[in-house]
């Protein structure tokens, strides 16, 4: 199982948003990224969390400049419109990219850049709220807007259409270091035949044994680190000794 | 406003832009709302000659020019001036568990060691996010007392702001203004804190710089200038069949007796370095505060002014009036924080200023509307009790300043924007 | 080592060219990127990236006139590493989407995993173990003391001729090909400039050994 580090962007600085809202500085994403990637993190994720809400295009240079020193994977998103901007953020230092906003508008979007690029570079980023028992509505920029589709159809078409992927952050659990949606996760884990990454509420590291074990092939967290609540060494030592498949 | 030309509520018509935020000149001031009529002239924001908003000023002065720990200080005299003894009650923080209110409160008990008592004035309709938010501030230690006046007469007079004023948040205003004075009173607790000041957003740099507040806000010596929704406390008798009586609420305290039970408004933004972001985070982190679902139509935020729905309506009719919105305050505010660039809040304006409020818009013209079983007497001073979408609009359009407005193609346009 | 050699990193459309050119560079500065025909006559090393169908992979370099002088510098002697899809392309023929023929640099084919037990999933992503097979695969393995390598990948490598598996890995417990080698050919089915410490070891491997 992999253990991701994300790091949300904005301008030139890492934040950390609560339940996808604020904007609270946490420093230099760079010495961040270089911080998780020599704790340990299996893959980096690199969000801009407000490319789609101001209706631009992430920092192309400065996550050529964060990733410079990073040598495992890197899944970048904010903005992602066009077949030129996955070119650019691949030349830029990313291996994937994270599409939500622009592909929920214009779904044909997937299958053009799987076909592209490949299945394998394509990872569908969902934004999912939950709206009642076992219901959750996809959200766009940055968590914000409401779409009024439901999450979990859309993760079956997204896969359909070609992607190789699902990045699933709870927008409700978000920031708020409580635990994952636990149910959000096994809902969608044990329907989609691609990996899932797991995001949105990990306070400790049983929590993202949890995950684990409700089915997420991969932990994303973000507070947890920034805050030096726990390490990557710490958390990857506590699920190899729970028995959990990790690189160490 | 001098010899500048003015147009439709006394607004300048030359229309300008803050150069370092995003708000427009026709920005209105704080108002004395229960004197508010249609005939009443806006004082607007005031610009300086380099074109800068005296909110941007205040903003500069607050991160350069004041000594905090000064300032810190004072706090800390006044709070051991009147700091009770055996735990009773000494100090009233009027909010609505929104961040600003949550933070003062938390911070004057856990910080500074009162006793505070919160109050809070209804919402005409609650969000189910608000009524929680408003749970968690009492589960954070703290007795509230809740004030809800009459649900009909809140509506009645929401309905004839809208129609006379365009204002349906009015009532709520002047209810929330009031209620502070009227609780302080009646529990003897001579200190009443607000969180931000209103400098910092709404009135001019001279409304900040002491800590006090002016009584002109909610006290009056003269009854026969009150008015409630653009109408005075005779005609809502006579016309619509309100008794004085029932509206023990709205009506502003008197001025004699505030000054006799020796109560003092103090803003914590005077004291204490306002963040509204900080307090947002704060707020989450010591009370579980929930941010808004969805961002609220007109703007990008989910944080700032979520409990009450008739908000939705309150900044639109502000973008009818003023020809700017809500996301023109929330840029504004973030700006002149630093959270965000100017660039930035210039793409927000441009996407969702004036959205129109959707979400709620059928609830809130249920609201709005006026029935012969609830208001047997009022139902027949209205040509269309009933609100409904196409009244709304044209009533709407009344209060769209020519200067502000013009009309393309069969499309109301803004004749001037940020972008 | 040849001293200051000339390593180039082929553009074929397809690929995530900058981390794999920071990670060659850290050992060889000079190492640059190219898609002309010139680049790959002048190598001393070539590095062939992919990410991508391996009919895209292809078309790639068959639109920008390498395929030629890619065999003829492999005929030469010239190192060459593929990775990922760089590695999949030198052999002789893939069956993603259709048929297509691949470089032939090595014998064999790129065919799909098998059905895997349920719930494990493909593309197979993640961090695997490899290990060695053979004394030839010595020197790209040597010093990597934890030889976790990461894969993303739908295909797998299947050489044909034995003594050509230099590495094995497993995914859902099928085992398969992680490394391939004929000569002075190399591909990689994982990516070592995404794989932390060892990746970065296996590529100064490849280098010290031109």
């Amino acid at each position: 199982m992999r253990v991701i580090a994300r790091l949300d962007i904005k301008g030139p600085s890492l934040i950390k948003t609560i339940r996808t809202e604020g904007l609270r500085i946490m420093g230099d994403p760079r010495v961040f990224a270089e911080r998780y990637y020599e704790g340990g993190a299996d893959e980096l994720i690199y969000m801009d969390i407000v490319a789609s809400l101001y209706q631009r295009n992430l920092d192309f240079e400065q996550l050529r400049n964060v990733s410079e020193n990073v040598f495992v994977p890197i899944t970048a998103g904010g903005g992602i419109r066009s077949v030129g901007d996955i070119e650019a953020a691949l030349r830029a230092g990313a291996d994937k990219v994270a599409i939500n906003t622009f592909a929920i508008h214009h779904p044909e979007f997937l299958t053009e850049a799987v076909e592209r690029f490949g299945a394998q570079c394509i990872v569908l980023s969902v934004e999912a709220k939950k709206t009642s028992d076992r219901k959750w509505e996809a959200y766009t920029d940055g968590g914000r807007e409401k779409t009024g589709v439901d999450a979990l159809e859309w993760i079956t078409r997204g896969v359909r259409l070609g992607v190789g992927e699902i990045l699933l952050t709870s927008v409700d659990r978000d920031g708020t270091k409580t635990g994952y949606d636990l149910e959000l996760i096994r809902a969608v884990a044990n329907t989609t035949a691609v990996p899932v990454i797991a995001h949105g509420g990990a306070g400790s590291a049983e929590d993202l044994l949890a995950a684990a074990h409700v089915g997420a092939d991969a932990v994303s967290a973000s507070s947890i680190y920034h805050y030096n609540l726990t390490s990557l060494p710490q958390v990857k030592e506590f699920l190899r000794a729970q028995g959990t498949a990790i690189r160490i | 406003m001098g010899t500048t030309p003015t147009g439709m509520y006394g607004l300048p018509t030359d229309v300008k832009f803050c150069k370092k935020c995003v708000i427009s000149n026709q920005a209105p001031t704080s108002a004395v709302e229960f004197t508010h009529t249609a005939k009443t002239l806006k004082n607007t924001l005031p610009f300086n000659e380099e074109g800068i908003c005296d909110p941007c000023r205040a903003a500069a002065a607050k991160r350069d020019a004041i000594d905090w720990g000064k300032r810190e200080d004072e706090l800390k005299a006044l709070c051991d001036k009147h700091r009770s003894s055996d735990g009773s009650y000494d100090c009233l923080v009027p909010g609505s568990g929104g961040k600003d209110s949550f933070m003062a409160a938390h911070l004057l008990k856990y910080k500074y060691g009162m006793h505070p008592l919160t109050c809070t004035w209804a919402p005409a309709i609650y969000t189910p996010w608000g009524l929680r938010n408003l749970q968690r501030w009492i589960h954070a230690g703290f007795d509230n007392y809740l004030a809800t006046p009459n649900g009909r007469t809140h509506r009645l007079l929401a309905r004839l702001s809208l129609e006379n004023i365009f204002h349906p948040f009015q009532p709520f205003i002047i209810g929330q203004k009031g209620l502070a004075p009227k609780i302080a009173q009646r529990f003897n607790i001579p200190l009443v804190f607000y969180g931000e000041s209103e400098a910092e957003y709404a009135s001019p740099i001279a409304d900040g710089s002491s800590a006090q507040r002016d009584w002109k806000y909610f006290t009056t010596h003269d009854e026969s200038e009150i008015h409630l929704g653009g109408v005075s406390l005779k005609e809502l008798k006579e016309k619509y069949g309100v008794e004085r009586g029932e509206l023990a609420m709205y009506l502003p305290t008197d001025p004699e007796q505030v000054k006799e039970a020796g109560i003092e408004v103090h803003y914590l933004g005077y004291y204490h370095k306002w963040h509204p972001q900080g307090a947002y985070y704060y707020a989450v982190e010591h009370g579980g505060f929930e941010a808004s679902p969805e961002r609220t139509p007109g703007t990008y935020s989910k944080y700032i002014s979520i409990d009450d729905k008739i908000d939705d309506l309150h900044y639109w009719t502000t973008f009818i009036k003023f020809g700017f919105g809500r996301a023109t305050y929330d840029a504004s505010q973030e700006i002149r924080n630093g959270e965000i660039t100017r660039e930035e809040g210039v793409a927000l304006v441009k996407r969702f200023d004036g959205e129109f409020p959707e979400r709620f818009i059928d609830e809130l013209l249920g609201y709005l509307s006026i029935t012969e079983k609830e208001f047997p007497k009022a139902f027949k001073e209205f040509e269309h009790p009933a609100m409904d979408r196409e009244y709304f609009m044209q009533l709407a359009d009344k209060f769209r300043a020519p200067h502000l407005w013009k009309k393309e193609d069969g499309e109301w346009k803004l004749r001037h924007h940020v972008y | 080592m040849k001293k200051d050699p000339t390593i180039v990193i082929i553009d074929s459309g397809v690929g995530n060219l900058w981390s794999v050119l920071k990670a060659v560079r850290r050992f060889a500065p000079t190492a640059f990127i190219t898609e002309e025909k010139e680049g790959v006559e002048a190598a001393d090393a070539i590095i062939l990236p992919g990410v991508g169908t391996f009919k895209a992979g292809m078309d790639g370099l068959v639109v920008r006139g390498l395929v030629e002088p890619i065999r003829a510098a492999a005929e030469r002697g010239v190192p060459i590493l593929g990775i990922c899809l760089g590695a999949q392309l030198l052999l002789e023929r893939g069956y993603e989407f259709g048929e297509h023929e691949g470089l032939g640099l090595i014998s064999g084919e790129v065919v799909p995993f098998p059905e895997l037990p349920s719930g494990v999933k493909v593309p197979a992503i993640g961090w695997q173990e490899v290990v060695p097979t053979d004394l030839q695969s010595a020197m790209l393995f040597a010093g990597i003391a934890k030889p976790f390598f990461y894969f993303v990948h739908s295909y797998v490598l299947a050489p044909s001729v034995p003594g050509t598996a230099l590495a094995g890995t497993t995914y859902g417990g099928y085992a398969y090909c992680a490394t391939v080698g004929q000569g002075n050919v190399y591909g990689t089915q994982f990516h070592p400039e995404k794989s932390g410490e060892a990746g970065l070891q296996l590529i100064q491997n490849f280098i010290r050994s031109i």
